[in-house]
């Protein structure tokens, strides 16, 4: 559907929300339970704010160290700290 | 020292005077030129102190003049030290000599400024270099001053006009009998060259004239030359990123991120081998085909056909243990009942070498290539027979390795496949082949749900989101740390499956509705009173799904999306 193209970033990324994958995903995890067709681009749109919280956790880790690319171990960090807040 | 008129506090003149006053004086000959510095300075805090307060003009001129009088002599002092060329020193020679403004002036103003005049004439000259002063008595120290006088000479130009006015009306009036030719002299000089200050300067310094801007034409060849280049280039693109096959590549790519350590091995051995199995096919096949471009056009089919031999491999390495082995065995060998005769060679090498269950993904995969270039090369299946019989028996046994045996079986196939018009078939049936082979593949994989499913399509979709996280971060990520976001969405898609199972129980509901997930986001605290979900489907996501989200009202008294 929606194809956003920026032109400051070089990669271009699509915001396409894979919502068969979403779906799936749910069955595969939850068999007995439906999902609404509204309802996945609202997990679609947690996973997005999950994933930004993350990276700008693990950029905030990475620029403490002082290093200039994202390590293994500051997501490590990063993924503790955020999972355990999305926890709801 | 002179004068400052209190109406224009910001003439050049007085800027010039606050720059003398901020400054310190460095002159070689200290002692001497401390003194007078001294005093000079001295005159110059009075006459400021005096300038801040707004006077008449006859007041200050008469206050100047004063000042003057006493400047005057600390310069007559200092002027027999002409050697210290210092711009300070000049400079303030200007200010004194310079009359301030149009105004008629009293006699006893004209006095000090020949007085001045003579005894600095040196010193002005080199100030105002460009105005060429030639002064008989006093060598023009020329080259020391243009250096010097570089930052106060903009502010020179600007009062030269006040400069020119004054000396005009000096002019007349300094008929001194006593330094008359000199007066007389400089002021004549001076108005003579005052029109052109700017010339010699570009001449003195020729970095600060404006060029016009150099244009190179264009060099025609050379850009032929890069067109020729550029379009060479694209070819290669082609072949390597064919359209039918990205997805493959794209399905392949995620599963190098994997865990299993002796999968990438694989992987890359089988890329490798595939590329010199592809190499030397095309070698020999180059050599012994008499048609070239047959040969060329089977190269590239066997390009395509070892890009998606890797679909196949990567998905073989998927398999876990030998329960995806044994399947795509048997796969291969119903494939394999399409080869040819030469597939009796193929065979010989089979039974040669035995190989451990990682290897025979290997080989797998070159039986696919194999097969798909026999099957390609042969339209009319010729009966397989002895030959499918002893691959079969082959087959449980662990695979040969088929490294080698690939490139001479393709050569021997090509003996065979030269009198058969391929390249319009070759390509139909290259284009079904690739179909074929996975129908044939996937009915004898019964009991295992098959991990392609479970892995390509959940990686595809978890790569979609590790592209957001690398887009978000803005930052060079290595590849083990995008391993670990992809566990990390894993982690959260279960937690989040989890917490909306337990919202829609709570609902009494079998289904989750997107109040669960709202109630969900506002736990996480995404969603806050001040922050409402709608804001948040505004930021983050595009305008379709928007609309599908937010209930928006339209003509008709109808609400979309119905609630």
């Amino acid at each position: 559907m929606a194809l956003s193209t920026t032109v400051s970033q070089r990669k271009q990324i699509k915001r396409k929300a894979p919502r068969g994958f979403l779906k799936r995903v749910f069955k595969r995890q939850k068999p007995q339970l439906r999902l609404e067709k509204s309802g996945d681009l609202l997990v679609h749109l947690s996973c997005l704010l999950f994933v930004h919280r993350l990276a700008e956790e693990s950029r905030t880790n990475a620029c403490e160290n002082k290093c200039g690319v994202i390590n293994k171990e500051h997501v490590l960090a990063a993924a503790k700290v955020i999972l355990k807040k999305s926890r709801g | 020292m002179a004068d400052h008129d209190p109406d224009s506090d910001s003439t050049p003149r007085t800027l010039l005077r606050r720059v003398l006053d901020t400054a310190d004086p460095r002159t070689p000959r200290r002692p001497r030129s401390a003194r007078a510095g001294a005093q000079r300075r001295a005159l110059l805090e009075t006459a400021s102190s005096r300038r801040s307060s707004s006077q008449t003009k006859m007041t200050t001129r008469r206050h100047s003049h004063g000042a003057r009088s006493i400047s005057r002599s600390a310069y007559v002092q200092a002027s027999g030290h002409l050697k210290e060329q210092t711009p300070r020193t000049l400079l303030k020679n200007i200010l004194l000599t310079a009359p301030e403004s149009s105004i008629l002036m009293p006699k006893s103003v004209v006095k000090p400024v020949p007085a001045p005049q003579v005894v600095q004439p040196s010193r002005r000259e080199s100030s105002l270099g460009s105005l060429e002063l030639q002064l008989p008595e006093l060598e023009p120290p020329t080259t020391l001053a243009p250096g010097l006088l570089a930052p106060g000479r903009r502010k020179q130009r600007l009062r030269l006009s006040m400069f020119q006015q004054g000396v005009d009306q000096g002019l007349p009036l300094s008929q001194e009998p006593q330094r008359n030719a000199d007066a007389s002299s400089l002021t004549s000089s001076l108005n003579l060259t005052f029109a052109t200050p700017l010339q010699p300067q570009s001449v003195q310094r020729p970095g600060l004239a404006r060029r016009p801007p150099a244009r190179r034409a264009v060099d025609v060849g050379a850009f032929l030359q890069d067109l020729r280049d550029t379009s060479l280039a694209p070819p290669n693109i082609v072949l390597e990123d064919t359209q039918p096959f990205s997805q493959p590549t794209v399905g392949c790519s995620p599963r190098v991120y994997r865990s299993p350590p002796c999968m990438p091995h694989t992987g890359a051995e089988d890329t490798e081998l595939a590329a010199g199995c592809k190499k030397r096919s095309s070698g020999p096949g180059m050599q012994t085909n008499s048609p070239e471009k047959l040969a060329q056009f089977l190269a590239g089919e066997a390009e395509e056909v070892d890009a998606f031999a890797l679909d196949f491999l990567s998905t073989s390495s998927g398999v876990s243990g030998e329960d995806g082995v044994e399947p795509l065995q048997d796969g291969v060998e119903e494939a394999e009942k399409r080869m040819e005769e030469e597939g009796v060679s193929v065979s010989e090498m089979e039974a040669t070498g035995a190989q451990g269950p990682s290897r025979a993904e290997e080989p797998e995969g070159h039986t696919e290539v194999t097969e798909a270039e026999e099957s390609q090369g042969t339209a009319e299946a010729k009966g397989p027979g002895a030959s499918s019989g002893d691959e079969d028996a082959s087959d449980r046994a662990a695979r040969p390795e088929l490294v080698s045996s690939t490139p001479e079986s393709l050569q021997a196939r090509r003996h065979h496949q030269f009198l058969e018009p391929d390249p319009p078939p070759g390509a139909a049936v290259l284009s079904s082949e690739p179909a074929e082979p996975l129908l044939v593949r996937r009915p004898p994989r019964p009991g295992t749900t098959g991990p392609r499913p479970q892995q390509d399509p959940h990686k595809a979709g978890l790569s979609h989101y590790v592209k957001f996280f690398s887009f978000y971060a803005k930052m060079p990520m290595e590849r083990k740390a995008l391993e670990m976001v992809e566990k990390c969405l894993d982690k959260y898609f279960q937690h989040l499956c989890d917490d909306l199972e337990v919202f829609a129980a709570h609902a009494g509901r079998k289904t989750v509705k997107p109040e669960d997930v709202e109630l969900l986001m506002r736990r996480q605290g995404l969603v806050t009173d001040q922050v409402s979900l709608h804001v948040l489907v505004e930021r983050y996501l595009p305008l379709e799904y928007r609309q599908l989200l937010i209930p928006c009202a339209s003509s008709g008294n109808s609400v979309f999306p119905a609630q």
